[in-house]
């Protein structure tokens, strides 16, 4: 492949995202989540699990799969043995735990996901009543409205506006008129988090990488030609981080796909501000620990 | 199966009953009106409508497409058959012919389907505009039965849509010579430019909704370059936008319009009347002047002709 010369587009391009690159940067300091790192030189982990396991017709692995994958993803993530103890340092017995899930009609998180999740919440020691899953209803739902934590999770997928959903973008339902946040492709998402509802409150992120969509077309961007199955979670504390790994794996798809480095047409910029413009997290792959389990073929990063 | 069937179309025939008896504008009525209640024996559910602002309950973020061309009403019909994969027809009244035209050529991928006034088909979607109106037909999975039927489909609408739409106006200053026809957009401001031609992430054209701009690609694929023309409300605006551009773009050769970009190809900008002429990625200084003699020398020929009537 030829390296193209940097030309002035692309300076301007990269203008709005470079006058923060080079600066340390500040990570979490909006999210308040402790474990995130405060120096250039410390990094966050992301894991990265997969499962050959066949999948259903609604786009995930067996329900048991699924609870295997997050379990061991969710250890490695926080270094402990066991699963139930993991998630007890994320979730307090006296929690209300909104689960921030997705619900797109052609790739949602998928019930398997939100379900394995529930049940480690309340094996945490939450009861059923103070636990929701909700993802167009949480300005309503009295769960979300009372939450002292979230979990969110999402599937990734190219998006006609903001380049990809991600798991920054799924906090959107969280304002009456998402369309506020639009402007320059959705550049500014990460301010989501700073909303009261949501600011501090979110203890994991799961990026559902089952059949991730790398390109899209029409009104409602999508056809089955442009996903395939990867079969794969994204855990991480860091939401920034989490998307950044998925956004690589996109793009590595697109590169193989297409044969060639085609940009999304429009940029997936907001990832990348909501670290050098907003804080909320590390986007840059060198300060990201990527954490592998599971099979490797076609892992694509 | 049979039962199911039965009973979406029930569900068709109250889902269009509940659009002629609701207090609705009678655009939608009309809309609504040229999507057939079946196709083959698949039934349709009732319709659904979003205009602008509830586009995005819709298709989320996507919506800010048809809201960047004006879009007025969609109606949205979803086609069942049990144990088949649906079919979707959403139809935009956009307004005007400019923005069904201009809404079309935000995706012109895909072979040539021969359905209104122009479309094409790719994974199972068909696109098309027809006068005032975009529409797409989509199967969620692409069967032979299924690419069939949404041929058919979008060939029903077609049918039912009476009239004809003029394309933008803008078109006529495309020179002709080594034009990709297949590659001409209508729009009217920065996103949807940035979106198929980056040019800069802040709005150094000063587009907005009262702009009308055409993106041309001309040459083959190895040597691309291209046409961007902007139609401001005046003169004013027009010199003011041009010199907008020349100072971000340019800022070497403002004054002088013309630059040699550091991919070793030139752009260059001219103002004339009220509109920007600008050609990026010509082979030669030579030839990026020519272009834009030639663009004027058709604004001027038309401005010669409307003096003359």
């Amino acid at each position: 492949m030829s390296r193209k010369p940097i030309t002035r587009r692309d300076f301007l391009k990269a203008a709005s995202v470079a006058p923060f690159a080079g600066a340390l940067i500040p990570v979490a300091a909006r999210t308040g989540r402790a474990s995130l790192p405060g120096r250039a030189e410390e990094k966050v982990r992301v894991v990265l699990v997969r499962d050959p396991s066949p999948l259903g017709p609604g786009g995930a692995p067996p329900a048991e799969v699924v609870q295997r994958m997050l379990d061991d993803a969710v250890r490695a993530l926080l270094g402990e043995g066991d699963a139930i103890k993991a998630w007890k340092t994320l979730v307090r017995a006296e929690d209300v735990v909104g689960i921030k899930t997705n619900a797109w009609r052609y790739i949602p998180t998928t019930p398997e996901v939100e379900q394995a999740i529930k049940k480690r919440v309340m094996d945490a020691g939450v009861s059923e009543d103070r636990i929701a899953i909700d993802d167009r209803g949480v300005l309503r739902n009295p769960v979300f409205q009372n939450a002292t934590a979230l979990v969110n999770a999402r599937p990734m997928r190219s998006h006609h506006w903001s380049g990809v959903g991600s798991l920054i973008k799924n906090y959107i339902m969280f304002v009456p008129r998402p369309s506020d946040y639009h402007g320059d492709t959705c550049a500014d998402l990460a301010t989501l988090w700073d909303l009261p509802a949501v600011k501090g409150k979110t203890r994991l992120n799961v990026l559902v990488m089952f059949t991730p969509l790398f390109h899209g077309v029409g009104p409602h961007h999508y056809a089955k030609e442009y996903t395939w199955e990867y079969k794969g979670l994204i855990v991480s504390r860091d939401p920034v981080a989490a998307d950044a790994t998925g956004l690589r794996i996109i793009q590595a798809k697109r590169r193989a796909f297409f044969g060639d480095d085609r940009p999304f047409q429009m940029t997936p910029h907001h990832i990348q501000l909501a670290d050098t413009r907003h804080h909320l997290g590390v986007s840059d792959p060198h300060r990201i620990e990527l954490v592998k389990l599971g099979f490797e073929e076609g892992i694509l990063i | 199966m049979k039962r199911v069937a039965v009973s979406a179309a029930v569900l068709a025939l109250l889902g269009a009953l509940v659009l002629m008896t609701e207090p609705i504008v009678p655009g939608v009525q009309k809309l609504a009106a040229f999507i057939p209640p079946t196709i083959g024996s698949y039934v349709s559910e009732a319709g659904q409508t979003f205009d602008a602002e509830s586009i995005f309950d819709y298709i989320d973020g996507a919506g800010e497409v048809y809201r960047s061309y004006n879009m007025k009403l969609l109606v949205s019909r979803r086609f069942h058959k049990d144990g088949k994969p649906d079919l979707v027809v959403d139809l935009f009244d956009m307004g005007s012919p400019e923005d069904a035209f201009g809404v079309f050529t935000h995706d012109l991928d895909g072979e040539d389907a021969r359905v209104g006034q122009g479309s094409n088909y790719k994974a199972g979607l068909l696109s098309f505009w027809k006068d005032r109106y975009f529409g797409s037909v989509y199967a969620e999975e692409e069967t032979a039965e299924t690419k069939g039927l949404v041929f058919e489909l979008g060939r029903r609408i077609d049918g039912a849509i009476p009239g004809l739409g003029e394309r933008p106006g803008l078109l006529r200053f495309l020179p002709p010579d080594g034009l990709d026809a297949g590659r001409v957009r209508f729009f009217h401001n920065q996103f949807v430019l940035n979106y198929h031609f980056f040019v800069a992430d802040t709005n150094i054209l000063l587009l907005d909704q009262k702009t009308d701009a055409v993106l041309a690609d001309y040459g083959s694929k190895d040597d691309r370059s291209k046409v961007l023309l902007a139609a401001y409300e005046d003169g004013g605006s027009a010199a003011k936008a041009g010199a907008s551009f020349a100072r971000a773009y340019m800022p070497e050769a403002a004054e002088k319009g013309i630059v040699k970009a550091e991919n070793g190809k030139w752009t260059a900008v001219r103002v004339y009347d009220r509109y920007v002429v600008i050609v990026f990625d010509m082979i030669a200084e030579r030839a990026a002047t020519d272009r834009l003699d030639a663009v004027v020398a058709l604004m001027k020929g038309r401005a010669d002709r409307l003096k003359e009537k």
